[in-house]
């Protein structure tokens, strides 16, 4: 019989402190495909950095278009107002004419998203579903369409809309639109076309077989299973036509139809109209007021932002427009 | 006797009739215009109260845009020099915060929000007014001096448009917003099984990155860099907007040498955005 042999100190460590320090070294490095705690912290503080940098013009606005005069003047304070100076909010709503800016913007968001929502599916289910000569070709040009600067065609549109009386009203906002083109319509093709193209064709077949027109089976059938699509679409659409700006400016010239973007820009001056409250110049002093108005005609949308924040940042994968 | 159809006629027929619509838009809002611009470039326009009158000029419009004008090359230069600084800088970025986000990290969610946040924001009067007042970020750069260092240590001709787009760093990666959800949708195709092969095989994630992510990228970067440019022509901050405005309403110049302006401008981008595409779907092709 024998005596087990003394463990050595060399061996009580492989057996007992190698595992625990091999456990910690992989959770603080990480093993394999696995990233470790360390990397985690070090991504976690980029990521809040990066943040704050990108949050920065926000939270200025928020802060400054709260302080009066004194606290901006005052080098100690730089985010915090010593009190909630609501003036400024009052002078910008003024100076906007907020509500009937608003009615403005809504109307032409809205009208130009739904009609926008429409006419893109039908263009974008033909492209997906159908085989015709030519298809190929068009589809060029409605990249083409995407990629042509709006600064290009301004001119001879103008000329367009003068000769049908157009000049002044909404309709050079909506027509477009109605035609599957307007705002970034084309990238609302693909993304349709995308998503048509990814739906089984048996749903086609099937239509068919009980008689369905093509008209019928496209509304009655795609486009109710298109309601993803269609809530992308018609987001992005809405937003992107809140802070539309230059076409308006060309084509829509009497002030009680400009959309609030479009108040924002002559804010200053409706604003010295209004009170004569910038005899010397300093631009320190209206700074306020100008962070309110931006922040008037951006909070509905970031009001829609924030309901439908979901929607938006994971609309490219649902729509399945990278494959 | 019934006409009949044949199905397949039938169907492209009934196809065509979907795309009728945009195709019929496509003709009167893009097509025509972009094609009466072009006409209009070689013309000089006279409007008057009753009719519009054009006259022939040739080439005249393009000769004086580069070698009279005195505003335009040097807006266009600023233009193509401010672009080719910020274009990378956004791309770049968005593969960065893009392979940040893809990781395992606390409140991932939270941080996707945030880097979207700005496509609210987009093309609009708010961001001017945001960045007229000196919310723009360049005053982080300011307080370490970082402009006067580059000053001493830079040519002239390379401070100006680096200290532009320095200046409004913000707003560059502000325009990434659309740009990182696409490398997250992309990073997303890559299967899982090519990442457990790799570990198995021993590839450390460094590696990993460069042998097998960044590969499978490339057409997704390829594409932000097309939207980026695309983006950018149209980005408020463009001075080519503005210039082409002016000049429409000009006496002088008029409508026929804006539009010659117009194309120019357009030729450029869809120039650069043509290089952009063949160089890099050939480096695509090679792996």
């Amino acid at each position: 019989m024998s005596v087990k042999p003394a463990i050595t100190r060399r061996e009580t460590w492989l057996i007992w402190w190698k595992p625990k320090y091999l456990a910690v070294k992989s959770l603080l490095l990480g093993r394999g495909m696995r990233p470790g705690l360390l990397s985690k912290i070090i991504v976690f503080i980029l990521l809040v950095d990066i943040a704050f940098i990108y949050l920065y013009p926000i939270l200025y606005m928020f802060s400054t278009m709260l302080m009066s005069t004194l606290d901006l003047v005052d080098p100690t304070i730089r985010w915090i107002p010593t009190s909630l100076y609501w003036d400024n909010l009052v002078k910008a709503y003024e100076g906007l004419k907020y509500w009937q800016g608003f009615g403005q913007s809504v109307m032409v968001s809205l009208i130009g998203c739904i009609a926008q929502a429409i006419s893109c599916a039908l263009a974008g289910y033909g492209f997906a579903r159908y085989e015709f000569p030519g298809k190929n070709f068009l589809f060029v040009l409605v990249l083409l369409a995407f990629v042509i600067p709006p600064q290009t065609i301004v001119i001879p549109l103008f000329l367009l809309y003068r000769k049908f009386g157009w000049l002044d009203t909404n309709l050079p906002l909506f027509v477009p639109e109605l035609l599957g083109l307007g705002l970034k319509g084309s990238l609302f093709i693909v993304i349709y076309r995308q998503f048509f193209a990814g739906l089984p064709t048996s749903l086609e077949e099937a239509a068919r077989l009980d008689g369905a027109s093509a008209l019928g089976i496209f509304a009655r059938v795609m486009l109710p299973l298109a309601k993803p699509a269609i809530l992308v679409v018609s987001l992005f659409s809405f937003v992107w036509h809140w802070n539309d700006f230059y076409l308006p400016t060309m084509f829509v010239t009497s002030q009680s139809k400009w959309s609030l973007v479009r108040r924002l820009q002559v804010l200053q001056q409706s604003l010295d109209d209004i009170y004569d409250l910038n005899p010397y110049g300093l631009s320190t002093m209206t700074e306020p007021v100008n962070m309110a108005g931006a922040f008037l005609v951006i909070m509905p949308v970031l009001i829609l932002y924030f309901v439908a924040q979901r929607w938006f940042t994971e609309s490219i994968e649902r729509t399945g427009l990278v494959e | 006797m019934k006409f009949k159809l044949s199905l397949a006629t039938r169907r492209s027929l009934e196809g065509f009739a979907f795309i009728t619509p945009w195709l019929i838009g496509f003709i009167v809002f893009m097509a025509y215009p972009l094609g009466f611009s072009l006409y209009m470039s070689f013309t000089e326009v006279q409007v008057t109260a009753t009719k519009i009158n054009f006259t022939f000029v040739g080439w005249d419009n393009y000769v004086y845009a580069f070698l009279s004008d005195n505003v335009f090359p040097v807006q266009l230069t600023s233009f193509i020099q401010e672009s080719l600084i910020t274009v990378p800088i956004i791309v770049i970025f968005s593969l960065l915060v893009g392979l940040l986000i893809n990781q395992d990290v606390w409140g991932r969610g939270l941080f996707r929000a945030i880097f979207f946040l700005p496509v609210i924001f987009s093309t609009s009067e708010v961001i001017n007014s945001l960045f007229n007042q000196g919310a723009g970020g360049g005053n982080f750069l300011q307080r370490f001096n970082i402009f006067g260092l580059m000053l001493n240590a830079l040519p002239e001709q390379l401070y100006q448009p680096i200290s532009t787009v320095l200046n409004r760093f913000t707003l560059v990666l502000w325009s990434s917003g659309v740009q990182i959800l696409l490398i997250l949708a992309a990073l997303k195709t890559i299967s899982g099984n090519v990442y457990e092969a790799a570990a198995i095989d021993g590839a450390g994630r460094w590696e990993v990155f460069w042998k097998i992510t960044l590969p499978a990228l490339t057409p997704f970067i390829v594409l932000i860099t097309v939207y980026t440019i695309v983006d950018l022509s149209v980005s408020p901050f463009n001075p080519m907007l503005g210039s082409i405005r002016s000049h429409m309403f000009n006496v002088r110049t008029g409508m026929g040498y804006a539009s010659a302006l117009g194309w120019i401008y357009f030729l450029l981008i869809l120039v650069s955005l043509v290089l952009v595409y063949t160089f890099g779907m050939r480096r695509t092709k090679r792996f």
